[in-house]
C-alpha cells in the first residue's frame, strides 16, 4: 500500500512496482485514509511519506502499528536525518528511504522486510496449498467427469464474496483453519445435475442441488486432508460441512492467511479458498 | 441430538459474557430445528472434530450484532457493523466456543474448534446438519443471541 499527498509521487511509485512481484493493494493520501485502507487490505507492506494533510508520516505509522503491531512499515521522504529516523524507528519504521526513490533500493528494502512473509506463504503453500490443488483437480474428475484448470494465488483482504453457495468446512488439529468451496448458483447446478447424472436441471429441486455440492465439498476436503496427513504426518481433522446459500453473502475471516484455488471447468469456476489461523 | 450438550454452551456464554462486561445472559428459549437455519443478519460458525464432531453458529440480527460489539471495545459506538466490529465478534466465537470446549472436556468430550467464520448477507440459509439441531436463544443485555448447536 502506497501512502503519499502527492498522487504524482503515487503514480511513480505505482509504475515502479507494477514492474515487480508486489502487487499495490491500495493508495492512501491522509492519515485517515491509510488507517482505513490499513484495515481493509492488510497490506505485506506500506511506504510512508513523511507529509500529509492531517498528521505527519510518524503519526500515521504509530496508528497503523497501534492497530497491527506487525505492520512493515518503508519511510519514503524528503529528509533524511538521524532524528527523523529515531523518532521513526520508535513509531515501527523499519526502514528509511529518500526521494526522489531509486527503484533497486525501494525493492530490496521491501523484499528484505517481508522476507518472514515470504517464507510463511512458501511453507504453507508447498505443506497444503498444493496437495489441496492435486486433489481438487483429481476429484473433479473422479466425481463429475471434468476436466479443469487450475490456478491459484494468496487471497488479499478480509473478506470472501458469493454468489450462489458456500460449504465452510473447519480444519482442526494441526494446522487450524477451515476451507470454503463455492461457486455461484448456475455452476452449482450444472455440477449437481453432473453429480446425480440427471438429464435435465428441471429434474433438479435446489435442495437437492445444494446438496450434491455439499457432499461433494465435504469428499474434496476429506481427501486433501487425509493426504496432508499421509504425507506430511500431520493431524488434520475436518468438521462437517456448514452449508450457505443465498444472494450476495459475505464471509470474513480475521487473522488468517488464505489462499484461493479457482478450477476453470466447462460447468463454471469451482472455487476453494483455504485459511490458516496466523501463527500456524 | 443430546440435550445435554446445551449446558457446556450456555455455562460458556455465562462465564464469558460477564468477563466483557455484559450481565449473565438469560435463557430466552429453546428448541429443535430440522436443516436448515436462516440467518438473522449476521451468523457466525466454528466448527468442532474429535471427541464430538459438529458446528455451531453464533446467529443474530445486525442491530445485536452491532450492540455486542460496541460494548467489547469499551461502548465506543458501532453505527454500522464494520471490520473492526466484525472482528471483535470473531473474537467472542472463538472466546465462547473455546470455553465451551472446555466445558466439554469435563464432560470426557475432548474437541478441537476450528477458526470461525462470520458470515454477513440478508436472506440467506445455513445447513448445519442433515437432521435436527438444537436452538438456544439468550438474552443478552436485551437483545437475542441465538446458538444453533449440531452434532452428529
Amino acid at each position: 500500500m502506497i501512502v503519499d499527498d502527492s498522487r504524482i509521487s503515487c503514480a511513480v511509485l505505482n509504475d515502479i512496482l507494477s514492474k515487480t512481484n508486489f502487487d499495490v493493494v491500495g493508495m492512501a493520501n491522509s492519515a485517515r485514509e491509510a488507517v482505513e485502507k490499513y484495515q481493509a487490505y492488510h497490506p505485506d507492506v506500506v511506504t510512508m511519506d513523511m507529509n500529509l494533510p492531517d498528521a505527519d508520516g510518524i503519526e500515521c505509522s504509530r496508528r497503523i502499528r497501534a492497530l497491527d503491531g506487525s505492520a512493515r512499515i518503508v519511510m519514503i521522504s524528503a529528509m533524511k536525518d538521524a532524528a527523523l529516523m529515531l523518532k521513526g524507528r520508535e513509531a515501527g519504521i523499519s526502514s528509511f528511504l529518500q526521494k526522489p526513490v531509486n527503484p533497486n533500493e525501494l525493492i530490496d528494502a521491501m523484499t528484505f522486510l517481508c522476507q518472514d512473509r515470504l517464507a510463511h506463504l512458501g511453507e504453507l503453500k508447498e505443506l497444503y496449498v498444493k496437495s489441496f490443488i492435486k486433489v481438487l483437480q483429481k476429484s473433479l474428475f473422479s466425481l463429475v467427469g471434468v476436466h479443469s484448470k487450475v490456478s491459484f494465488d494468496v487471497a488479499e483482504g478480509n473478506y470472501l464474496d458469493v454468489d450462489g453457495i458456500a460449504v465452510i468446512i473447519g480444519l482442526t488439529g494441526s494446522p487450524m483453519g477451515r476451507a470454503i468451496v463455492y461457486m455461484n448458483r448456475g455452476t452449482m447446478r450444472k455440477f449437481a445435475c453432473s453429480l446425480l447424472a440427471k438429464d435435465s436441471e428441471d429434474e433438479l429441486s435446489e435442495e437437492e442441488a445444494s446438496d450434491a455440492v455439499e457432499e461433494a465439498a465435504n469428499i474434496i476436503v476429506g481427501r486433501a486432508a487425509s493426504t496432508v496427513n499421509d504425507l506430511k504426518e500431520k493431524e488434520m481433522r475436518i468438521s462437517p460441512p456448514g452449508t450457505i446459500c443465498g444472494n450476495s453473502i459475505r464471509v470474513a475471516n480475521f487473522k488468517m492467511t488464505s489462499f484461493r484455488i479457482k478450477a476453470e471447468t466447462r460447468l463454471g469456476d469451482i472455487c476453494m479458498n483455504i485459511g490458516f489461523a496466523e501463527g500456524e | 441430538m443430546d440435550a445435554k450438550l446445551v449446558n457446556p454452551f450456555i455455562d460458556a456464554l455465562s462465564a464469558v459474557f460477564p468477563m466483557m462486561g455484559f450481565d449473565v445472559p438469560k435463557r430466552a428459549g429453546m428448541g429443535v430445528q430440522e436443516q436448515n437455519c436462516t440467518s438473522l443478519g449476521v451468523s457466525i460458525i466454528v466448527g468442532f472434530t474429535k471427541g464430538l464432531r459438529g458446528n455451531v453458529v453464533y446467529n443474530m440480527s445486525d442491530e445485536a450484532a452491532r450492540f455486542i460489539a460496541s460494548k467489547m471495545m469499551m461502548g465506543m459506538p458501532v453505527d454500522e457493523l464494520n471490520e473492526m466490529a466484525q472482528s471483535a465478534l470473531s473474537e467472542m466465537s472463538n472466546m465462547l466456543t473455546a470455553n465451551a470446549a472446555t466445558n466439554l472436556a469435563a464432560m470426557g468430550l475432548e474437541v478441537d474448534i476450528s477458526t470461525p467464520s462470520l458470515t454477513v448477507g440478508k436472506d440467506f440459509k445455513i445447513k448445519i446438519s442433515s437432521s435436527q439441531y438444537l436452538v438456544v436463544k439468550m438474552d443478552i443485555g436485551g437483545q437475542i443471541l441465538e446458538l444453533n448447536i449440531a452434532v452428529q
